[in-house]
């Protein structure tokens, strides 16, 4: 048993950097392997460059565009796919997903105010996050007034309805805006792009993010008690508050820093939990890792679709959205085998 | 039987809002013991159960070994008593074999995961059971025999002294109701003890070494079975008309109509 669970993550480990390999040398400049060879040796070792091979050219490919882009594509699909799996844990409802819930839009309404605000990175993060959580807040609100004990249906429609009050406020902000700046930067970063990624910046954000995946894949051996219900986990010796509470704060977080690198990439968070569900089995020690991984090898392998399928980039939250409506509508035939 | 009591409730009331469910409850239970909580439907069964679990409010009344049962958490009453719910549905499809496992939660460190040795201890409690050909299966798919069995074990994978079950044999057939009395009576003479609500003052009978009976919120007799159960106290208590008669030296309690 816990020599399977080693195995799985082994498994989802090699196959990350399979297409993490392949990103890096395909594009509208391939990159032979050997090239690939040639350059970390040049690198590394400082060996005297082939002056037939452009060796500057291949640096700036590979450090200014397609690794901060590989390395982004992966923290995002590894945070929205290992939150959606925790919110649907913390609410014991498989029909949740940080889309779903509110959090993208109200994250991306509070990331578009921190950029009519200021300048300043940590503002626009700051302010995604609070109003990320606002949201999740506002969609339980609104989903426990009706019923007092926690239904699937009206959680899912205080998402809804949270998600829709956001979409609402950030057309406001969006009409505010400068039409000429500020107005078009907001509409491209919300359709959702990975393009933009520098490196130092992929940098300072990976720190928060793999922190909260971090802790959210420590913290899931109690994931499992926590959708027993709350009197079952208490009986069983879990501090059932502190553990939700931290869990929907990581969750939140990664979610919305998500928003703040690449805007609203939908449905990751609730396909990808669903599929390893169905795969391997519904125990969150393996389900929360694997959701980090299989979540950031499907970004990246869509984000690759995104900028090879066609001449022009397709955005890559319209490319998860039109993978994912397909995917969710298999894995709906075959949920109830899969939820009980 | 230890002078001291596991678990010593001392003038206990509690009120859900302005509902006032129980109303003075000094009750104690011992090690080795097995006892069976009777009373009709509202009498506040549960409510007691889940107070000395800590699941509701009103601790200040409760020790436990000898502690107010305030100065515990959850981990460590966890660390004393093992709480048997009825079998219920849950959400995703857990296999058994996890179910069980969930049990040696409160024995891990906040960041560890289970142990090879916690997937043994899960094994040999399903054996124990007699239900290890099931440790691979969907939790969900076990009838509810089946199920309560698994909840046991995992009780037993918890490794306390105490179990408190809620009303084990509800839902169950005629057969898995007396098969579970028989492994509780098996696993009282391990020494475990046991304190569970019941609903048939014949289960009562058939297992326990003491019976408190409640009603209105109060204790209204604490004894041996063949002392407090008798026609006049199913009477009062549920308003039908029962005998005690005695069979191989045993007592039974059969309901009669009138």
């Amino acid at each position: 048993m816990v020599g399977k669970e080693r195995r799985y993550i082994l498994a989802g480990v090699v196959i990350l950097g399979f297409f993490a390999l392949f990103s890096l040398l395909w594009g509208q400049y391939p990159i032979s392997l050997e090239l690939l060879g040639v350059y970390l040796q040049h690198l590394l070792f400082d060996t005297p460059a082939d002056p037939s091979c452009n060796m500057e050219l291949i640096h700036n490919i590979i450090t200014e565009i397609r690794l901060p882009r590989i390395l982004l594509a992966i923290l995002i699909g590894a945070a929205l796919a290992t939150s959606g799996a925790v919110f649907q844990a913390m609410f014991v409802n498989p029909l949740v997903s940080p889309g779903i819930l509110g959090v993208l839009a109200g994250a991306s309404f509070g990331a578009a105010c921190g950029m009519l605000l200021s300048e300043n990175w940590l503002v626009v993060q700051v302010m995604a996050f609070v109003f990320g959580f606002i949201a999740v807040g506002f969609a339980v609100l609104v989903g426990s007034m009706v019923t007092n004990s926690r239904s699937t249906v009206m959680l899912v429609l205080g998402g809804v309805i949270s998600g829709s009050l956001f979409t609402s406020l950030l057309s406001v902000v969006k009409y505010v805006a400068d039409p000429y700046s500020t107005l078009p930067a907001i509409v491209y970063w919300l359709m959702g792009s990975l393009s933009m990624a520098q490196l130092n910046e992929v940098l300072l954000v990976a720190v928060p993010i793999l922190m909260s995946i971090a802790g959210m894949v420590f913290m899931s051996k109690y994931f499992d008690l926590l959708s027993l219900g709350d009197e079952e986990a208490k009986a069983l010796g879990v501090n059932v508050g502190l553990i939700r509470i931290i869990a929907i704060v990581l969750a939140t977080l990664a979610s919305s820093l998500a928003v703040v690198m690449a805007g609203i990439i939908g449905w990751v968070g609730l396909i990808i939990p669903h599929i390893i569900r169905m795969a391997i089995g519904p125990s969150h020690k393996l389900l929360v890792p694997l959701s980090a991984i299989v979540g950031g090898t499907f970004l990246l392998a869509a984000d690759a679709v995104s900028r090879l399928a066609l001449s022009v980039e397709i955005p890559i939250g319209i490319l998860t959205s039109l993978i994912g409506i397909p995917i969710f509508i298999i894995v709906l035939k075959n949920a109830r085998a899969a939820w009980n | 039987m230890e002078l001291a009591p596991m678990i010593e409730v001392k003038d206990l009331h509690f009120a859900y809002k302005k509902h006032k469910v129980l109303k003075g409850i000094d009750f104690s239970l011992f090690r080795g013991e097995v006892v069976s909580l009777l009373g009709p439907n509202g009498c506040g069964k549960s409510t007691l159960i889940r107070l000395i679990l800590k699941l509701l409010d009103g601790e200040d009344k409760i020790r436990l070994e000898g502690r107010s049962l305030r100065t515990y958490s959850h981990k460590e009453i966890a660390a004393h008593i093992a709480y048997i719910p009825q079998y219920h549905h849950v959400p995703f499809g857990y296999s058994v074999l996890e179910m069980v496992v969930m049990g040696r939660v409160s024995k891990l460190g906040f960041f560890a995961s289970s142990s090879k040795k916690d997937y043994e201890v899960a094994s040999a409690a399903l054996c124990r059971v007699g239900i290890e050909e099931l440790e691979n299966r969907p939790f969900g798919q076990l009838s509810g025999g089946q199920k309560q069995l698994v909840l046991l074990a995992r009780a037993i994978a918890q490794e306390v002294n105490v179990f408190i079950m809620d009303e084990p044999v509800n839902g169950l057939d005629y057969g898995n109701q007396i098969r579970l009395l028989e492994l509780i009576g098996s696993l009282a003479k391990e020494g475990y003890t046991f304190l569970k609500t019941t609903h048939y003052p014949d289960h009562a009978l058939l297992v326990s070494t003491r019976v408190v009976v409640m009603d209105g919120g109060k204790i209204i007799a604490d004894g041996a079975p063949e002392e407090v159960i008798h026609s006049d106290m199913i009477k009062r208590v549920y308003g039908i008309n029962a005998e005690i008669i005695t069979h191989d030296l045993h007592k039974r309690c059969v309901p009669v109509f009138r």
